[in-house]
């Protein structure tokens, strides 16, 4: 075991050490060349040259070579971000005040509102003409205005959760919770596991499980951010689509196991190793799906819109990811905004084939074209990002602690609700 | 000559030298002093200061209140927290103490017996105790997959045996983190005892084998309590760790299902980085203290007073 | 040697017992290596694969080249040693006070060192930053390292007084009456007399500096400068990055130079053992 690790590490090395010869423009946490005398550090997930993905790590690299050649004189520090975004962006924010914030940086659009609040972002409007403003979906634009009409951050990429099924298996679209239920309990008896989804701690299981509730109407907060989840109005439909979940579990048409599911990966890796014929996952699983299946086995694999609770009241959540720029230098803001429109509006979304977040895009690239993202994109349109307040990271916590409740049988599912309600509210009047 | 024959030869030394000259501990205090105030000292005063405002991760200066601990200490969840946390830590500091005496023990016979492996068992406790916390919960999720193919049942099912819901049931996964705890746990245990049962002085056991004691005996009458002081330190020692871990218990489970094993740490964590409650986040640390204190309080007790002058 | 047949029983036992935790201890482990030596393909094929048809080593060099791992191993190396040497050097003096001399509030000075220890360093965190941030002492290397030992001290001080405790008082008495000062008391016999004490106060503080994850993490932003503990995360990252067996082949990597610098470190806190009893 030993011999061979180290035969690794060596060879590693090596590898490592080869290209070094002339001087890269591209390192991993630096491109351009390293005299240049304008720096601008910028802080981004795994959507760049270091991405683990080998075409998109090169793809990206090409990219950023090009974005620099475009400006001559500067030079990008670039820091990478873990996977854990709530605590990811917490440190972020803590910095932005301590005044030690990256020039730039990717920040989740469910958490662009705190950064609007504190005050930490720069105007990125003066960059970005109006009519390319007004081509972002609406939920969009929202999310990345301010209270004074400007825009903060340039949101590139969104997302949203649909049902994936083998055909094999399941032949017909399961569109409401009932067809849900016998796929289920009908794959169950071809001898998988049944539905998965997230269902353990996890952002996740809040947020792919929502569209159950948006889909009825229901909504999470009222107009000045406060939880409303369970009151009066919205309580019955916040229930029903607990007692969905919890059908799905108790019936048997999902395992018992989803309570421990905090991972899209966990899903893939079902789907691959063929245990399971249907699971509620992200569109971008489905190039996933491809990159680690063998094509006939990929073949049977096909998805669609998130079940209602009757075929018309669908809905599915939307998320994505932003640019904004923290810098007091305005030069370097403005670097900023050409960064995520020559990287990432447009160029990032044909190569990770994420959906963008204009709808004139989906015309401009040809990968936008395929039957499966015009699926996608017909499918945004009944899309709901998650509610741009504060509250919400506690919100979706206690969601999570509910659904690990309700799921495994410790609790009742009105107590449960009536719990996570209580418990939003309070930490709503502490905020 | 050991140390011990020497000391056992000028018996009456030690009350004059000690008398004579009362030294200043404190020039040897001075590093401690120096470097834990400088680094350590001041944001733990602010963390006592934050105690008492509204503070939030958010901005705002904030305003001096007493609020702040009638709310968290009368939050309806925290009798569960509290509970989890006391079961993971009686749990993991019980096991790792048990394991790591009984492990130091059985290497040091076998050592002395010139007996194969003891290498091998000590250099893999020691693996399992240097990986980093968060490896560590990525492991065990491996392991604890309840997916078929799942580290434990899949070995479960080649071996016929029912597959076990080690995380997704609620009555299970406690045992699970806590045997999660106890691998990555022990070898510290192990080192502490090891280390100490080497500095137990050989003649005690002479004279226990001439007065006829058998291996029980020597065990009950002459391991045991040479290691209570040992033991009773190594027992704060990580009762505190075990108090204070939850990168173990975030990427294993995240404390669910629901609340099953939302540790006081973890819960901490969450206040401060999901509710941004800076404020409610210091008064739970203030909990955590006044529990590690007390604890260490109560083992301390058991200690042997030490001779006065 | 004469072999008695309690002595067979209790070698029989002591092998059952050894052979029992070496699979508990070692499960894992295996299970690891396992998953980071095979292919997409074979990594749901469960424990029927333990030993891969199709064994690969692509896991590894995935890791080592794509990402900055050999940096983020050299970064954890230096920091967690660097803080090991300076805890052991702050907590000796402290530990030999506290075994030797009597003096007022002894016991509150002890278990206000070991107070320090019980505030979970989650919270401080926060507090943390904003004061290192006025230090200026952000990405650095060195305010890391000063973290770290405030973190470590009171627990090597409490092991180590624990272990001076076992060291006769006569001895000391006997040097000063000698002619020799405390502090050549302290030096020429105390520190070599400790030094299997040392020896795992120092391995349990490189340990803990090897896994630290929330003082890097809040401590360092750059790249450049980021320990395994964080890297390792970073790595497990974004969700259409990872996958089981190249974060497996991560986390082992992430193991191996700690477990290699203790093999090379147990001859020597062995030999350091055997030495102190024949010298003492």
């Amino acid at each position: 075991m030993k011999k061979s690790l180290l035969a690794a590490l060596a060879a590693a090395t090596a590898l490592g050490c080869l290209p070094v010869a002339a001087e890269d423009l591209i390192t991993s946490d630096r491109v351009g060349p390293s005299d240049a005398p304008k720096k601008m550090v910028f802080r981004l997930t795994g959507d760049g040259p270091s991405s683990t993905d080998p075409t998109w790590a090169a793809g990206y690299s090409k990219l950023y070579t090009q974005f620099i050649n475009n400006h001559p004189g500067w030079q990008l520090e670039l820091q990478m971000m873990t996977g854990d975004i709530s605590q990811e962006q917490a440190r972020m924010l803590e910095q932005a005040k301590a005044g030690h914030a990256p020039d730039c940086a990717a920040v989740d659009s469910f958490v662009l509102p705190l950064f609007k609040q504190a005050g930490v972002l720069k105007s990125l409007s003066p960059y970005f003409k109006k009519e390319e403003i007004d081509q972002l979906f609406p939920f969009v634009r929202e999310g990345v205005t301010g209270k004074d009409g400007q825009i903060y951050a340039w949101w590139w990429s969104t997302d949203l959760r649909v049902l994936y099924r083998n055909k094999e298996i399941v032949p017909n679209e399961p569109v409401t919770w009932a067809d849900t239920k016998a796929a289920g309990l009908k794959s169950v008896e071809a001898g998988m596991e049944g539905i998965l989804f997230n269902g353990s701690r996890y952002e996740g299981t809040a947020f792919d499980w929502l569209g159950n509730f948006w889909g009825q109407g229901g909504k999470l907060v009222d107009d000045a951010g406060k939880p409303i989840f369970a009151d009066a109005a919205n309580r019955d439909k916040f229930v029903k689509a607990v007692n969905y979940y919890r059908d799905l579990v108790e019936s048997g048409a999902a395992p018992k196991r989803v309570t421990t599911i905090g991972n899209y990966d966990d899903l893939n890796a079902a789907a691959v190793a063929g245990t399971t014929a249907l699971f509620v996952g992200g569109n971008w699983q489905l190039r996933q799906l491809q990159n680690s299946m063998d094509p006939e086995e990929f073949a049977k694999w096909t998805f669609s819109m998130l079940p209602g609770i009757t075929a018309d009241q669908r809905s599915t959540g939307t998320g994505g990811w932003t640019v904004a720029a923290f810098s007091s230098d305005p030069e370097k803001v403005e670097m900023c905004a050409a960064l995520a429109r020559e990287i990432y509006m447009g160029p990032a979304n044909a190569l990770q084939e994420q959906l963008p977040t204009r709808a004139d895009l989906y015309d401009k690239y040809d990968v936008f074209k395929s039957e499966a993202n015009q699926t996608f994109a017909k499918a945004l349109k009944v899309g709901q990002a998650r509610p741009g307040v504060l509250i919400y990271p506690e919100i979706s916590n206690q969601i999570q602690i509910m659904m690990g409740k309700v799921l495994t049988g410790a609790a009742a599912t009105d107590a449960a609700v009536d719990d996570a309600y209580k418990a939003s509210l309070d930490a709503y009047a502490r905020l | 000559m050991s140390a011990r024959a020497m000391s056992s030869r000028l018996p009456f030394v030690g009350a004059a030298g000690r008398h004579n000259r009362v030294p200043s501990p404190y020039p040897w205090l001075m590093p401690v002093i120096l470097v834990m105030g400088l680094f350590y000292l001041y944001p733990v005063i602010d963390v006592f200061r934050y105690a008492f405002t509204d503070l939030t991760l958010l901005g705002g200066e904030g305003h001096y209140t007493l609020s702040t601990f009638a709310n968290v200490l009368t939050r309806p969840e925290l009798q569960q927290i509290v509970w989890v946390t006391f079961i993971f830590t009686a749990g993991s500091v019980i096991g790792q103490q048990l394991l790591g005496l009984a492990m130091a023990l059985v290497v040091v016979r076998s050592e002395n017996r010139h007996l194969f492996g003891t290498t091998i068992l000590r250099t893999t406790a020691l693996i399992a105790w240097v990986v980093p916390g968060i490896a560590g919960g990525i492991i065990w999720k491996m392991l604890f997959n309840e997916a078929p193919f799942g580290g434990l049942n899949s070995l479960l099912r080649f071996a016929g045996m029912a597959p076990v819901q080690w995380l997704s049931d609620p009555d299970v996964v406690m045992w699970s983190v806590v045997l999660s705890n106890i691998w990555r746990g022990t070898a510290f245990s192990m080192v502490v005892m090891y280390a100490a049962l080497k500095a137990i002085d050989p003649s005690l056991y002479e004279a226990a084998e001439v007065d006829g004691a058998n291996g029980r005996q020597r065990l009950f009458f002459v391991t045991l309590p040479q290691l209570r002081p040992a033991i009773l330190v190594n027992m704060i020692l990580i009762t505190i760790q075990t108090l204070n871990t939850f990168d173990a218990i975030i990427s294993l489970t995240g404390g669910g299902p629901g609340r099953a094993t939302e540790v006081l740490s973890l819960y901490t964590f969450n206040v401060v980085f999901r509710n941004y409650d800076l404020a409610a986040g210091s008064v739970l640390s203030i909990l955590m203290l006044i529990i590690s204190l007390g604890l260490a309080l109560v083992y301390a007790s058991f200690l042997p007073k030490e001779e006065k002058a | 040697m004469k072999l008695s047949t309690r002595d067979r029983l209790g070698d029989i036992l002591s092998y059952a017992f050894m052979a029992v935790m070496f699979v508990f201890f070692s499960w894992p482990l295996i299970w690891l290596l396992s998953m980071a030596l095979r292919t997409r393909k074979e990594v749901f094929l469960g424990v029927a694969r333990l030993i891969p048809k199709y064994p690969t080593l692509e896991n590894f060099t995935m890791v080592l080249t794509s990402s900055q791992f050999p940096v983020y191993l050299i970064n954890a190396l230096k920091l967690s040693c660097l803080s090991a040497v300076g805890c052991l050097i702050i907590a000796a003096p402290a530990a030999y006070a506290f075994s030797r001399f009597d003096f007022k509030g002894k016991g509150a000075w002890m278990l206000g060192i070991l107070a320090f220890q019980m505030i979970s360093p989650l919270v401080i965190m926060v507090p943390l930053y904003r004061y290192m941030s006025r230090l200026g002492l952000i990405d650095s290397h060195f305010g890391t390292v000063m973290v770290y030992i405030a973190l470590g001290v009171p627990m090597v001080t409490w092991l180590l007084k624990g272990y001076m405790d076992g060291i006769p008082k006569s001895l000391d008495e006997a040097a000063l009456i000698d002619g020799c000062n405390r502090l050549s008391v302290f030096i020429r016999i105390i520190l070599p007399l400790s030094t299997p004490g040392v020896a795992s106060a120092f391995i349990i503080t490189v340990i803990a500096g090897w896994s630290q994850f929330l003082v890097p993490f809040l401590l360092i932003t750059k790249d450049s400068l980021v320990p395994i503990g964080v890297g390792i995360f970073q790595y497990a990252g974004t969700q259409n990055a990872s996958t089981i067996q190249v974060l497996a082949a991560a986390c082992l990597i992430s193991v191996v130079p700690a477990i290699i610098a203790f093999l090379a470190l147990q001859r020597l806190i062995l030999s350091a053992m055997t030495a102190g009893a024949v010298k003492g």
